[in-house]
């Protein structure tokens, strides 16, 4: 879809892969959101899916920070044909080889969000490596 | 499912009622934003409503899937709809202001939501610029990072926070009688800066004064709540 005309404007779509490097922080999010938003934006991603992308890439990293505040979230954000997809990974993960128990609901909640934003998600865990992915179509996708 | 073959209103209210707990959860995921709780509460609650009476059983996702596509949604335009209360730069708070009308007027002229390079075009601003006003329309909590759960929070958790002397059961019946001493808007501040956890500027703007005038009403009333908790103890 790289080079598509749309109303003058040209689509440039991210065909590498984007890397992005952020503490265990709240506040930091902002930048795998405005990330996933980029991304998506270029894919011709309409402005509900790129919202939804967004928030599902806020819930995608509370999952894999698992309510811990050390390490780094190394998130990659790839559009492959008409999807977007993200991986999110964290290593030095508080909880080894498990997760911590969802005491309040948060993890089963923020999985209830996923399951309702985007086509695809999962994550697993090694040792102190935890991992997360999502993937969203897009709906409307422009001409090829 | 058997609502949807039926139509039986009790079984309506009954699937109403086992899901407002959902409600409740993902009105608060929105609740970092100036909106009161309470508020949120109630338009996730209409949307699940809504979402009872729209659920297709027979397009094979599941009602608490549909539930949550519906009430994130109806939140999200609860936003947009409502207008600006969250903390931002004048130039974004512009920007927002110019492009959620534009992305209103192009869904209704496409027949779909606009890209953001749609939206970009129509404004006549860059596709950063689209992108950095809509983060700022939509921002969203993340809860469980590191943000203080401010539903679970009470006053007088926070204001220990504040004075480190506050704790026990006691302590905390003598700071409740007063703060229900203090006058009913100091209360209402009070209210809105511990338990809700607002900005002294989203507090500013829903209770219609300056920032400052509102700093002054909070450290007036924590003076009076030390004085009398201080005489008291």
């Amino acid at each position: 879809m790289s080079g598509t005309e749309q109303d003058g404007s040209e689509l440039r779509t991210i065909s590498e892969p984007v890397e992005l490097s952020i503490p265990v922080q709240s506040d930091l999010i902002l930048l795998a959101r405005l990330t996933a938003a980029t991304v998506a934006s270029r894919a011709g991603f309409d402005v509900e899916e790129v919202d939804d992308l967004r928030l599902a890439v806020d819930e995608l990293c509370v999952l894999v920070a698992d309510g811990g505040s050390v390490g780094r979230l190394q998130l990659t954000f790839l559009a492959t044909g008409n999807a977007v997809e993200v991986i999110c990974t964290l290593d030095g993960a508080e909880v080894q080889d498990g997760q911590r128990p969802d005491e309040y609901g948060e993890r089963e909640l923020s999985i209830r969000i996923l399951d309702a934003l985007v086509d695809e998600h999962g994550e697993d865990f090694e040792g102190d490596q935890r991992r997360g992915w999502l993937r969203k179509r897009n709906v409307h996708p422009g001409p090829a | 499912m058997e609502y949807a073959d039926r139509g039986d209103e009790r079984l309506r209210n009954d699937l109403v009622e086992a899901h407002l707990g959902l409600a409740h959860q993902l009105a608060r995921r929105f609740t970092n934003r100036g909106e009161p709780y309470d508020d949120l509460v109630q338009v996730a609650s209409l949307a699940l409503v809504k979402s009872v009476d729209r659920f297709e059983p027979d397009r094979g996702v599941e009602f608490s899937t549909f539930a949550t596509r519906t009430i994130i949604g109806e939140l999200k335009r609860h936003f947009r709809d409502k207008g600006w209360a969250i903390r931002a730069p004048r130039r974004i708070q512009e920007l927002y202001l110019a492009v959620r009308p534009a992305v209103e007027t192009l869904t209704q002229e496409l027949g779909r939501p606009p890209t953001v390079v749609e939206i970009a075009a129509s404004v006549g601003v860059s596709e950063e610029s689209v992108l950095e006003a809509l983060e700022a329309g939509q921002r969203y909590r993340t809860a469980s990072i590191d943000a203080p759960d401010r539903q679970d929070g009470s006053i007088a958790l926070r204001l220990g926070q504040v004075d480190g002397g506050f704790a026990g059961t006691d302590d905390r019946m003598l700071l409740a009688m007063s703060v229900a001493d203090l006058p009913e808007r100091e209360q209402a501040i009070i209210k809105l800066r511990f338990v809700e956890g607002l900005t002294q500027s989203e507090i500013a703007a829903q209770v219609g004064l300056s920032q400052m005038h509102v700093s002054r009403l909070l450290s007036a009333s924590l003076a009076k709540l030390r004085e009398a908790f201080n005489r008291e103890s």
